[in-house]
């Protein structure tokens, strides 16, 4: 049952990213990118992290794709580079790229382990809950951490606004 | 028990690879910057698998944290190709080959 979902999810993850590699119209781009998003999403569902699904929906098909729709209609061009990606389909370029994917891939997968065995306590998170376990790692282990990012935010706010200013 | 570990690194490992391909072939900055985002949800998808497979907490928060850097990259990154778009009327990232004019 898992399997069904997992290839069904999977699948449309792919064609999702396909679709946003492949189309030619930059807003269409952005839509199925939001597919992707949600695709993903599902998939941690399925994984048992219900926080992280929940993220995912909420940044990442909420806060950046609006984000990266309103950064298209400002610079208001729809059709992008229609002539030059079909050209190019067969060109150098395209093809020393396919290599590279097909090199990445094979690496990703030779690399990746057949089985993994688990380290810590079995069933951690059903006994004691996602949220708990996450909330006891980021304040105590990944705190430090936690506020280098709100650091790292702060500045890429900062860094923005310095950029768009009007001289 | 069998928790289909393999697959969803597999659906990883190939979103991943896909993400890197729009990235070299794409010539539209937006389009590149949607398949960063791509490869950066495979990197998501695996950092969970592992977290699960381990039941520990360290991949979820760096998951959390790949999707704060995502958030400072969308901010930072759109508000350049706003500039680009400014000065020069095109997003095309082949005409970007200067780094001050």
């Amino acid at each position: 049952m898992e399997l069904l979902g997992i290839i069904t999810c999977g699948g449309a993850a792919l064609a999702c990213a396909l679709f946003v590699i492949l189309s030619r119209n930059t807003v269409h781009s952005a839509l199925w990118m939001v597919g992707n998003c949600l695709a993903l999403g599902v998939l941690f569902l399925l994984l048992d992290s219900q926080f992280i699904a929940a993220l995912q929906v909420i940044v990442y098909a909420g806060a950046i794709m609006m984000f990266i729709i309103y950064a298209i209609m400002m610079l208001n061009q729809r059709v992008s580079d229609e002539d030059s990606f079909r050209k190019s389909l067969l060109s150098g370029r395209f093809v020393v790229s396919f290599l590279f994917m097909v090199c990445l891939l094979g690496l990703g997968i030779g690399l990746s382990p057949m089985a993994l065995k688990g380290t810590m306590g079995p069933h951690a998170r059903v006994q004691y809950g996602e949220i708990n376990l996450l909330a006891n790692y980021i304040f105590v282990q990944g705190l430090a951490a936690f506020e280098l990012v709100s650091v790292l935010l702060t500045a890429a706010v900062v860094g923005a606004v310095f950029l768009a200013r009007r001289d | 028990m069998n928790d289909y570990q393999s697959v969803y690194l597999a659906l990883s490992a190939i979103l991943f690879a896909l993400g890197a391909f729009g990235v070299i072939c794409r010539k539209d900055a937006i389009v590149v910057f949607l398949c960063v985002e791509i490869m950066l949800g495979a990197v998501n998808l695996a950092f969970v698998t592992f977290s699960r497979a381990n039941q520990s907490a360290e991949g979820l928060f760096m998951v959390m944290c790949i999707m704060a850097v995502a958030g400072a990259e969308a901010a930072i990154g759109l508000s350049i190709f706003v500039l680009l778009y400014r000065k020069t009327g095109s997003i095309n990232i082949d005409k970007f080959n200067l780094l001050k004019w």
